[in-house]
This record gives structure tokens, sequence and C-alpha cells, in this order.
């Protein structure tokens, strides 16, 4: 079971739609997947229309009284399955801070079910938190969503900066950065990614991009393969996939 | 995780009022609807049944392409389109995906198997809560084996993770709805039973229930069934050409029908005699190369065995052009099977022995007793075979014998199919020596043909520079020709046995004596 975590500490550049999108395909392809809805906010729920409520609340799962077997629900999708989002994971900092081995917490939850998926993708909420500590302790990859804009530019070295500096919190942990929300008309956007590409020379070559047809997953309610099979963004998450797989 | 719930459909009405029913009244909602022709697939040990996993091909009606379906308990694992419009045959022709390499792991190596295959009407549906999410599913599934034998409709419901007290509230709404029973068993093995039982019918040997009292028209009739069963039975292993037994069966009872068909003149209405006569006779014809091939692959291990170990090596390349020419026959004779002629043809033969009106007033003597019928039609056969019998001499060319033996076939087959009709110890010592003869001709026969085969099959050997290969399958043939020889000499006395006095007589005593009180 290889586990992903979509993470920027900047919010609004696109984790929970990679989350979504890149595990839809995943299961796609025959993989059986999870995806585990750490914010608070919900939208990975919502996306597949699972009612944000973790029955004996997501503090039980951390705490370990709860299997996180136990709180599964099958998406709409064959080999899909959610953990959803439960409006008190916004204290899941504290309820690390009070557990022992806080940082060991995730990954011992995600043990349970290790038998059960090939793939797990944790939809991350944007900070660098305890949580998202225990994250990179659990990951085997983060999957960083990058706008093409300076202050993106800074988030992602700041990150790179982190893990750096933390080799015994992250062990072996892959970053893979890749650029989201494109605008390939706008002239700023092709020269940050110019520049980050030859600063970063690592960033995955597929580019997600800046779309409405993604923006309508929030009216469809389901990942862009479901109703928009072929078309430019979903071509693009399969070609993040593909690129994705061969990294790890 | 809930367990998928079967249940029996028992209520009046098709497919279109009971799903009108879980759309409309329950408020399902139809996520698709296919028509077409599926088969299920496993190895020879039966790995995917042990492991609780079905491997499905389907093939839809239409332009659609198939696709293959591996599930768990009525959830889908993973299902691909086909590139092949074939069912695989090893794990080597599976989509190379992770899931189908995880099939793949569970194969092992092993061959795939085609089990039974029906046409279906399958819709799935699904259960939504107020977010429109899916809380369960339903399989809504009616299959018929490929020649017509309705299978009971089914209905699974498929609880999702998470969300199993949904699905049981929607059981109960479906009982109060539908008339359901619980079903333990699953669409895969209720189609297994239609097509083995095929309703009641026994091995292709078996005969009819017949009477004397009983009229022709009836009687023929009750024999064309019985020998439908039979060829429904071995269908679908004719198809997937694993077993050579399944396509003798096959042919035997084809041709069954076919004698049984050429001597029901003024029995059976003669337009459907000629155009049934014409389809089986194009039905034989489809299957008669691969069954060669079979008697090639079969035989071919005997006949090396005669040669001198230093050849038989010599041989291996030509086994391997048989198995070649063997795959090409049978895909050739799959794609006939699976042909509009064949469905159509298939159709019109059970609806014309399903239809009451076409088996009365058809024929002259088709209301006569059938004893007093049948019986006119073996001697006749009879007489006729013995005079050409008479005729053969050493002399005689070989296509002299051949048509005695189809003679001869038309007379055992009479025999046998109306066997119940006749007096035992009487028909017995009738089909002993008739047999016996019939075995000597088929030996001389098929030492022929397969000479010939051979002799066509080895020029793909003459290609290459080595020529070893080409002198050993010589040798074989050479081997053949004193079989065919032996059979040919000791045709007279074979012959002799049933032109016998005794045998004979018998003939006048397969009416059966009436019991003294």
């Amino acid at each position: 079971m290889k586990v992903l975590a979509t993470y920027n500490i900047k919010g609004g550049v696109g984790k929970t739609a990679t989350a979504v999108n890149l595990a839809h395909v995943a299961a796609a392809h025959g993989n059986r997947v999870l995806v585990w809805d750490l914010d608070p906010q919900g939208a990975a729920t919502f996306y597949f229309r699972v009612k944000p409520k973790v029955k004996g609340g997501g503090k039980a799962i951390v705490r370990g009284s709860l299997e996180l077997g136990d709180a599964i629900k099958a998406t709409d999708f064959d080999n899909l399955d959610l953990v959803p989002a439960d409006f008190s994971y916004r204290h899941l900092d504290l309820w690390l801070d009070d557990a022992k081995k806080p940082l060991a917490r995730i990954r011992r939850a995600l043990r349970q079910v290790s038998d059960e998926y090939d793939y797990v993708f944790l939809d991350c909420p944007p900070s660098i938190s305890l949580t998202s500590e225990s994250v990179f302790r659990a990951a085997d990859a983060l999957l960083v969503p990058t706008i093409p804009t300076t202050l993106s530019l800074r988030t992602y070295e700041q990150l790179d900066r982190f893990v750096e500096e933390n080799p015994d919190m992250v062990r072996e942990l892959k970053i893979l950065g890749f650029f989201s929300m494109v605008d390939r008309h706008k002239r700023l956007h092709r020269r940050f990614m110019n520049e980050l590409r030859t600063a970063h020379p690592e960033i995955l070559e597929a580019t997600i991009p800046n779309s409405t047809d993604i923006e309508r997953m929030g009216v469809h309610r389901e990942p862009i393969g479901a109703y928009g099979k072929g078309s430019k963004p979903a071509r693009a998450y399969e070609a993040l996939w593909s690129e994705i797989q061969n990294r790890l | 995780m809930g367990k998928v719930r079967r249940y029996e459909v028992t209520a009046a009405g098709d497919f279109a009022s009971v799903l009108a029913v879980l759309t409309d009244h329950l408020g399902l909602r139809l996520l698709s609807h296919d028509e077409g022709e599926r088969s299920w697939l496993d190895t020879s040990t039966g790995t995917l049944g042990r492991a609780e996993t079905t491997l499905e091909f389907r093939r839809p009606t239409g332009d659609a392409t198939p696709s293959l379906t591996w599930a768990c308990e009525g959830r889908v694992l993973v299902s691909d389109p086909c590139v092949s419009s074939t069912p695989p045959v090893q794990a080597s022709d599976l989509p190379a995906t992770p899931a189908f390499a995880r099939l793949v792991a569970l194969v092992d190596g092993g061959e795939l198997v085609l089990g039974p295959t029906v046409s279906s009407q399958i819709a799935v549906l699904a259960c939504l809560d107020d977010e429109e999410k899916t809380t369960a599913r339903v399989v809504f599934d009616r299959s018929e084996t490929l020649d017509g034998v309705a299978l009971p409709m089914m209905l699974e419901v498929l609880p999702l993770r998470g969300y199993e007290d949904d699905a049981a509230a929607l059981e109960k709404k479906l009982k109060r709805s539908v008339a359901l029973s619980a079903s333990s068993a699953s669409m895969k093995e209720l189609a297994l039973r239609g097509v083995r039982s095929g309703h009641g019918a026994s091995s292709g040997h078996d005969s009819a229930a017949l009477v004397p009292s009983m009229s022709a028209a009836g009687a023929w009739r009750a024999v064309f069934q019985n020998l439908s069963e039979s060829m429904t039975r071995s269908f679908s292993g004719v198809l997937s050409g694993n077993d050579p037994e399944d396509l003798h069966a096959f042919r035997v009872a084809v041709r069954r029908i076919r004698t049984i068909l050429q001597d029901g003149d003024d029995v059976i209405d003669p337009e459907s005699r000629d155009r049934f006569r014409h389809e089986y006779r194009w039905l034989g014809d489809v299957t008669t190369p691969t069954r060669d091939a079979d008697v090639h692959l079969i035989e071919f291990p005997e006949l090396v065995a005669t040669l001198p170990s230093s050849r038989r090596e010599e041989l291996a390349a030509f086994n391997d052009v048989l198995l070649r020419h063997r795959t090409d026959c049978q895909a050739a004779m799959v794609a006939e099977l699976r042909s509009l002629r064949r469905a159509e043809f298939g159709t019109a033969w059970l609806s014309f022995l399903a239809d009451d009106d076409s088996w009365t007033g058809c024929g002259e003597v088709a209301d006569e007793p059938v004893l007093h019928v049948v019986l006119m039609r073996v001697n006749k056969a009879n007489r006729q075979f013995v005079k050409s019998g008479r005729k053969i001499s050493k002399k005689s060319p070989a296509i002299a014998l051949h048509e005695l033996r189809k003679e001869g076939k038309r007379l055992r087959y009479l025999l046998e199919c109306f066997g119940p009709l006749f007096d035992e110890k009487a028909l017995a010592s009738i089909l002993k020596p008739l047999r016996e003869l019939q075995d000597v001709l088929g030996e001389f026969q098929d030492t022929e043909v397969q000479a010939h085969a051979l002799l066509d099959l080895a020029g793909e050997l003459a290609s290459g520079e080595d020529h070893s290969a080409l002198m050993a399958i010589g040798g074989v043939i050479e081997q053949l020709g004193v079989r065919g020889a032996d059979a040919r000499a000791s045709f007279s006395k074979t012959f002799g046995r049933f032109d016998d006095r005794k045998v004979q007589k018998a003939f006048d005593r397969l009416e059966p004596r009436k019991k003294k009180r």
C-alpha cells in the first residue's frame, strides 16, 4: 500500500481536486483506492456526496478506539472508498498533541487497512502543523500542487527546506511537485514555470490546467473523469497519475 | 461490508414490467441496461470460484465493445473493454491493468476455461440518499441459455460499505413491492444447471420416452427434442473447445437429427423438413474440420509410437502444425456457431419443436402408430444396406465403402433413436454386428481421410530445409495405409456376420410381442 498526501502550505491550489481526481483515475485503472479527507472543510467528502460525519468521531480514530475500517464509506465508484471528513478535525492538532507518539498516529491507523488498498490519498488541510507532520510520517510521497506564481514558489521552497531539515521525521518521503491551475495564456505563468523548473528539475512534467471543467466538480459532485471523460483536464490528471506511478 | 443478497423474482410479469416497478414505484435510479451474451470463465480447477470471484466475458448486442468483468461477491473489482471479440483463453490474454495483474496471479499460469454462456438482459440500479449518493446497488438479471432455456429472473442487492443499514431498508421495501424468494444460487450457478440439465435431458446416447402406440409425429418430435437437448448440453463445451468429446457428442446429435429428418417423409411438414435438413447439413459441415483436427491430434501420438524411436523426435514440429491447424479450425467454427444464421436457425428449430400446430396433420402417416411407421423405414433401410453391402468386392472403389457406411449409419440411428419401441433382444442381436461393421467401415474411412489431411498439412513443413520431419510423416501415412488395408480386408467377414440369416431374421422380431394374460 502506497500512501500519497496532497499537500501545500498554501490553500486554494487544487489539493482536493488532485486527491479526488487522481484517486478516481487510480481506481479506474483497477487499483483499490482509499481517500482520507483530513480537511475539516470536507471538500473531498462533498465531491463524493458523502455526509461529512465520522460515526464515533475523528478523535476515536486518532486515539485508536475506532478502527479506521469502521469509518470507511464506499463511494459511487468501483474500488474507491472514502474516510469522510468530520468538522471535529479542526481539533486534530490538539488531539495529536495530547496523544503519545503523535507523529505515528495516522500511520498506525492506516496500517489497519494496508491489506485492503493499493493506494491511499490523504487530503490535508493547508498548514504546517502537528497534523501535517503526522501526515509526512505516514506518507510515501507528498503531491504538491503549485500555482506558477511568486508566492507559490516561496511556499514550495519552504516545504522543500522543511523536509531537508527534518530527515528523521520524514524518512524516505518523496516530494512530487507539479504545476496546478496553469493558464498558458499568462506570460507570468509561463515565466515562473520555466524559472521553477530550472531551479527544481524534479518537478513533474504533467501540468493541470486552470479550467472551468475542474471548477464544475462542485456542481456535479463527482470527479472530472466521471462527467468529463476525455476532456483536457481529465487527460491531464491521467498523465499526472502515469508520471507519479513512474516516480514512486 | 455486507454480503450480496440474492432473490429469485417470482412476480408475474416480464423483465420490463418488473423493471418499471423498481424505477417508478421504488424510485431506484437506472444506471445501466445492457443486453447481450455473457460467458463465465474459470480455470479448469475452479480457482476463481474458490476465491469467491467471477470472471465474465460480455458481448453486448450491436456494435458495443465486449468487456471483461472480474467481480467478487457481486462487486466489480475491475471491468475493462476487450480488444478481442473472443473470450481470453490464457492469463496472458487478460488486459494489462493492476487489477487484472492480481487475477493473473490467481490464475497462476493456468488456462481459462469457458463455462456456461447465456443471453442476458441486465439492469443495474442505484438506491440514492438525500445527497443523491448511492447507498446500495440492485442488479436485475434475466437470462436464458443460448438454446432458449429461460432461467429464473434474479435480483441481487449489493450493500455498499458503510451503508449496510440502507441496504437492509431497501430489501424490506423490495420485498413489499415485488414477489421475491431468497436464493442461494448465483446466475452463474443457475446458468450452469440450465445448460447442463437442459431441463431434464440426459446424455446424447439416451433415448426419448417412446411407446409403440404414440403417433409417428409425436414420436419424431420426442426424438428431436431429446437430441436437441443433447446438442444444448454440449454447445458451450463446443465453443470453448476444451474437450473434444463435447464436439463429438454435438456432431453425433446433429447427424442423428439429420437421419431422422431424412426418414421423416410423410411424418413431418415437407417444407420444414427440407429447410432443417439443409441447415443441419450446414451445421454438420461447419464442425467437420475441427473434428478432423481433433482426431489428428488424438491419434497422432499413437501413430508416432509406431515409428522407430529415432524418427519420433523429428515429428515434434509437426505436432505444432497440428495444434495451429486445430486452433484455426476452432476459431472458424466458433465464428459460424455464433453467426446470425446459426442463431436464427436455432430459434426456428426450437419454435418448430414447441409449436403444436407444426405437428398436427403434417403428413400422410403422421397420425399412424409410430411402431408401424418406423418398422417400415427400418426394414427399407436394412434392405438397401444389405443390397449395397453385397455388391462390395475387393475391386470396389473406396467411395463405395464410404457410401455403404452412410447407409449403415442411417440404419443404426433409426434403430437407436427409436430403440425403446423395439424388442430388446432382437434389437441387441442386430446392433452388435451392425456396430462392429460400422467400426470397420469407420476405420477404413478415417485412415483415408487422415492420410490425405496429414499429407496436406505436411506441406507446411516442406518449405523448411530439414526434410527429416517430412520423411517421418511419410512413415505415419504408411502406417495409416496399413490400418486402412487391414480394415478393408476384414470387411467381408464382418459384413457376413451382419448379413447372417439369424441377424436378418431378428428384424422380423423387432416388434415387441404382446404379453400373455
